[in-house]
C-alpha cells in the first residue's frame, strides 16, 4: 500500500502546514479587528509599504515553495519509482519486502466500460477474465495476492473512466486507445470498494468494483479454480 | 434615468432613445456594465436553484427526487452557468462599469463592440439554457465536457450542441468586452493617471483582461474540436484528440479561475482600504504580484491532468505551488492594510473580511491538489468540489457581494439596507461553511463528484445532510439579498429618500469624485476630475476641498449646459 503510505505522509504534512498558516492569519485578522476598531483617538496609518519586509517575506515564501515542490516531487518519484520496478530480481521497492525473494509481479489488465469493469489475468491459464454488469448490486471483484507487486494495465472501451480505490488513496484515468500502467502492492488481506471517479454518463454512480486481497496460496487456488471455468467467465 | 441634452452633435452617447430601446442599444459603458451585471445576477439565482435541486437529491442516500439523466443536466448547467455565465461576466461587467470612471475617462474605448459582446453573452446564455426545453434535455457531460463522452455517439441530442454554441458565443462576448476594458486602461486614462496611479481594481482588470485574451482563444479551439467531434465522433477514437482536448480546455480552464478571482480580490482590496480609512498597504507589491500570478497562471494547466498519466507531474506541480508566492504577497497587502487601519464595520467590509479566511481555505487546499501524490486521491472527488467552492463561492462570491454593497450607492444613488445586509452576510457565512466544509470529509472518505446518488452503506449520509442544510441556509440568505436590492430600488422609484452624499463611504478613487449615479459623460464641468496625484486621489485632496465636496448635494449636469469633453487637467 505504497500509495497510501506516501499520501498519508504528504497529506498530513501539508495539512499541518496549512493549519499553521490558517491559524497565524486568523490571529492577525482577529487581533487587528479588535485592536483597530474605529474609535475616538485611533488614527489610521498612512504608511504605503514596507519594502524590506515585503522582499524578505517573498524570499521566505519562495524558499518554502521550493522545499514543498522538491519534497513532494521526491515522494511522487518514490511512488512511480516503485511502479517501474517490474524487474523480477533486485531493486528493493520502498515498502517493506515480503519474507521471500520478490517474485514476478502479477499482471492484471483492467478494462473500464459503460458502466462496469473487466479484469483480465493474462498470466493465468486460458487468459482468465472476470466481469459483471454493475446492476442490482452485482459488481465484479478484482482478486489479487497480498505481498506481491501487482502491475495494472488500465484502459477503456468507450469513454474516459477513472479507477479509484479510496482505501489505497490512489486513482488513475482509463482512456480509450491508451493504456496507463501502475503498480500496487497490498500488505494485508481484505476487501475494499473501488469506484469510477471520472464522470462517464448515466450510470456513473453505480460503476463500482471490489478489490479483494488474499494470501498468495489462496490466490493460486482461486486462479486455478476460475481458470478451469474459463469458458464460463463472461467477457 | 434622464439624459441631458447636448450641444455636441458628435457625442452620440447622449443621443440615445428613451426607455427600453435606449437600454438595449446603449453605448454608455455604465448601461452596458449594468446590463451585464444584472443579467449575471439573475443567472446567479437560477444557477443557485439548480444547486438546491442537487442538494435536495443528495441530502440522503438512495433518494429518487430526480433521475440520473436529469441530475446530469442539472450539474452540467449549474457548473457551466456559474463559470461561463455568472462569475466571469460579472467580473468583466464590473470592469466595464467601473474602469472608465476609475481612470477618469468619459467613455469606454470601443462601446459598440462591447455592446455586441454583451448581446453575444446573452444569446449564449439563452442557447445553453434552451437545452432544458427540448425532449432529450440540456447538455449533460459536465462543464468541461470531455470527449469522447461529449461527442454525438455518447451524448446524442441537440442539448450538447446548444451548449457548444452557447459557450462559444458567451466566450466571444467576454473576449470583446475584455478587449474594450483593457484598451480603455491603456489608451483612455486621464492626464495625470499614470499606470502606477491606477486603483487596485483597475489593475486587476488589466491583468484579468490579459488572461482573457491569452486563454479564451484556447477555449474556442477546444469547442471547435468538440463541434467537429459532434459531427464525426470517429476522431475521438484516437487518444491524441481526447488528451489534446483536455490540454486545450485547461489552458483556458486554469487562467479562467483567476479571471473569476482577481476582480473580486481587488474589490475586496478597495473595500478594505476604504473601511480602514487608509491607502491599500503594499500597492506596488500587489500590482507586481498580480502580474506574476497571471503569467504563472498560463503555465499550470496540467495540474488538472495528473491522473491522466499523460502530463508532466513535476513541471505542473512546480508552477502550481510557485503560485503561493504572489498569492502570499496579496494576503500580505490585505492583512497589512488591516493591521494599521481604523476599521469601520459596514456590510461591504464584513464581506471583505470574511473573504480573507474563507478564500484562504480554498487556497491552502489548492496547494494540496497541486501536489500529485495528494491529487491522486482527492481529484474528481468531493474534496475538489469543496476546494473550488471555497475559492469561488466562499471567496470570489463574497468579493462579489462586497462589491455589490460597496458600489450599489454609486450606481443607483441609494444605499442598501444595513440591517438586511448584515442578516444576508451572517446567513451566507454560516451557509457557505456548513455546505462546503463537510464536502472535504466526503471526498476524503471516497465520494466521487458528479454522482446522482449514493448507497446507505457508504457512510456519506450525515455529511451530505449537513451540506444540504447549509444549502438551505444559503438560499435563505440569498432571499434576503434579493429583498434588499428590490426594496432599495422600489424606494428610489417612489422617491422621498433622504438625499445620499455622492461619496457615502469616504472612498478614495475617482469614480466617487463624480455624482452618484454618474452623468453620461462621467465627469462634467460641474463635477470635474480632481487632481490625480496617487492611486487614492480623493485621499490627497486638502481638507477644505473635501468639505466642499461633501456639502455638494451632487446634481448631475443641468440640461442645456454644454457637456463637452470632460475637463482633463487638475484644477
Amino acid at each position: 500500500m505504497n500509495q497510501r503510505h506516501i499520501f498519508g505522509t504528504v497529506f498530513w504534512l501539508e495539512s499541518a502546514i496549512a493549519g499553521g498558516v490558517f491559524v497565524v492569519i486568523a490571529i492577525i485578522l482577529l487581533v487587528s479587528l479588535v485592536r483597530r476598531r474605529a474609535r475616538v483617538g485611533l488614527v489610521a496609518s498612512q504608511r504605503q509599504d514596507n519594502r524590506k519586509l515585503e522582499i524578505s517575506y517573498a524570499v521566505v515564501l519562495a524558499a518554502f515553495a521550493a522545499f514543498l515542490v522538491s519534497y513532494t516531487a521526491w515522494q511522487n518519484h518514490r511512488e512511480t519509482g516503485a511502479n517501474a520496478s517490474t524487474a523480477p530480481a533486485g531493486h528493493a521497492s520502498s515498502s517493506a519486502q515480503g519474507s521471500g525473494a520478490p517474485s514476478k509481479p502479477v499482471t492484471v489488465n483492467v478494462t473500464a466500460f459503460q458502466w462496469c469493469w473487466q479484469f483480465g489475468y493474462p498470466q493465468a491459464p486460458g487468459s482468465l477474465k472476470v466481469s459483471d454488469n454493475c446492476q442490482g448490486g452485482k459488481v465484479p471483484t478484482l482478486v489479487v495476492p497480498t505481498g506481491r507487486e501487482i502491475r495494472i494495465h488500465l484502459t477503456s472501451k468507450d469513454v474516459i473512466h477513472s479507477m479509484w480505490v479510496p482505501a489505497l488513496r490512489y486513482k488513475m484515468d482509463a482512456f480509450p486507445d491508451h493504456v496507463n500502467s501502475f503498480t500496487i502492492k497490498i500488505d494485508k488481506a481484505g476487501r475494499w470498494v473501488g469506484r469510477c471517479a471520472e464522470f462517464c454518463g448515466e450510470r456513473h454512480s453505480k460503476m463500482h468494483f471490489w478489490l479483494k486481497a488474499v494470501p498468495p496460496d489462496e490466490y493460486k487456488h482461486w486462479v486455478q479454480q476460475h481458470a478451469a471455468h474459463a469458458g464460463g467467465a463472461q467477457a | 434615468m434622464t439624459v441631458p441634452a447636448t450641444s455636441d452633435p458628435a457625442d452620440t452617447r447622449t443621443a440615445e432613445p428613451d426607455g427600453w430601446l435606449g437600454w438595449l442599444t446603449t453605448t454608455d459603458h455604465k448601461r452596458i456594465g449594468l446590463l451585464t451585471l444584472a443579467t449575471s445576477v439573475v443567472l446567479l439565482f437560477l444557477m443557485g436553484i439548480l444547486a438546491l435541486i442537487m442538494r435536495g437529491q443528495l441530502a440522503q442516500p438512495g433518494e429518487d427526487l430526480i433521475d440520473a439523466h436529469t441530475y446530469n443536466q442539472v450539474f452540467t448547467i449549474h457548473g457551466s452557468g456559474m463559470i461561463y455565465l455568472v462569475m466571469t461576466p460579472f467580473a468583466i461587467g464590473l470592469g466595464v462599469y467601473l474602469v472608465p470612471l476609475q481612470v477618469g475617462a468619459p467613455a469606454l474605448a470601443t462601446p459598440r463592440t462591447t455592446l455586441l459582446g454583451y448581446w453575444l453573452y446573452v444569446l449564449g446564455a439563452l442557447s445553453m439554457l434552451c437545452g432544458f426545453a427540448i425532449p432529450s434535455g440540456a447538455a449533460r457531460s459536465g462543464w468541461f465536457s470531455y470527449p469522447p463522452l461529449a461527442d454525438s455517439d455518447y451524448s446524442p441530442g441537440a442539448g450538447p450542441d446548444l451548449w457548444v454554441i452557447g459557450v462559444a458565443m458567451s466566450a466571444i462576448g467576454i473576449l470583446l468586452m475584455a478587449w474594450a476594458v483593457l484598451w480603455t486602461v491603456l489608451r483612455k486614462r486621464a492626464i495625470g493617471m499614470t499606470m502606477l496611479r491606477l486603483p487596485v481594481f483597475s489593475w486587476s482588470m488589466v491583468v484579468t483582461c490579459l488572461m482573457v485574451l491569452g486563454a479564451f482563444p484556447s477555449l474556442l479551439a477546444a469547442l471547435v474540436l468538440l463541434a467537429l467531434g459532434r459531427g464525426d465522433p470517429a476522431i475521438f477514437d484516437s487518444n491524441v484528440w481526447n488528451i489534446g482536448y483536455q490540454h486545450l480546455f485547461w489552458f483556458y480552464g486554469h487562467p479562467v479561475v483567476y479571471v473569476m478571482f482577481f476582480p473580486y480580490l481587488a474589490a475586496v482590496a478597495e473595500v478594505l482600504a476604504v473601511f480602514c480609512g487608509r491607502r491599500f498597504f503594499g500597492y506596488k507589491a500587489t500590482v507586481l504580484s498580480l502580474l506574476v500570478f497571471a503569467a504563472l497562471s498560463m503555465s499550470v494547466w496540467g495540474h488538472h491532468m495528473f491522473t491522466t498519466g499523460q502530463a508532466s507531474n513535476d513541471y505542473y506541480s512546480l508552477t502550481s505551488i510557485l503560485l503561493t508566492v504572489p498569492a502570499g504577497a496579496e494576503y500580505f497587502g490585505m492583512l497589512g492594510t488591516l493591521v494599521g487601519g481604523r476599521i469601520v464595520f459596514r456590510t461591504p467590509m464584513l464581506f471583505a473580511l470574511a473573504f480573507i479566511p474563507q478564500f484562504l481555505i480554498g487556497g491552502l487546499t489548492g496547494i494540496m491538489t497541486g501536489t500529485p501524490v495528494i491529487d491522486y486521491h482527492v481529484t474528481d472527488s468531493y474534496f475538489i468540489v469543496a476546494h473550488f467552492h471555497y475559492t469561488l463561492f466562499a471567496g470570489s462570491a463574497f468579493g462579489l457581494f462586497a462589491a455589490v454593497y460597496y458600489w450599489f450607492p454609486k450606481v443607483t444613488g441609494v444605499m442598501l439596507d444595513e440591517r438586511l445586509g448584515k442578516i444576508h452576510f451572517w446567513l451566507l457565512v454560516v451557509g457557505a461553511n456548513l455546505t462546503f466544509l463537510p464536502m472535504f470529509g466526503l471526498g476524503y472518505k471516497g465520494m466521487p463528484r458528479r454522482v446522482n446518488t449514493y448507497s446507505s452503506v457508504d457512510g456519506f449520509g450525515l455529511l451530505n445532510l449537513l451540506a444540504s442544510c447549509g444549502a438551505a441556509v444559503l438560499a435563505a440568505g440569498m432571499i434576503v439579498f434579493a429583498v434588499n436590492i428590490l426594496r432599495s430600488l422600489l424606494r428610489r422609484r417612489r422617491g422621498g429618500l433622504a438625499p445620499m452624499p455622492d461619496n457615502p463611504w469616504n472612498a478614495h478613487t475617482l469614480e466617487w469624485a463624480t455624482s452618484s449615479p454618474p452623468p453620461p459623460e462621467n465627469f462634467t464641468p460641474d463635477r470635474p476630475l480632481p487632481p490625480i496625484t496617487s492611486n487614492a486621489p480623493l485621499l490627497d485632496l486638502p481638507m477644505a476641498q473635501k468639505e466642499a465636496e461633501g456639502a455638494n448635494p451632487g446634481k448631475t449636469a443641468q440640461p442645456g449646459e454644454p457637456a463637452g469633453p470632460a475637463e482633463r487637467s487638475g484644477l
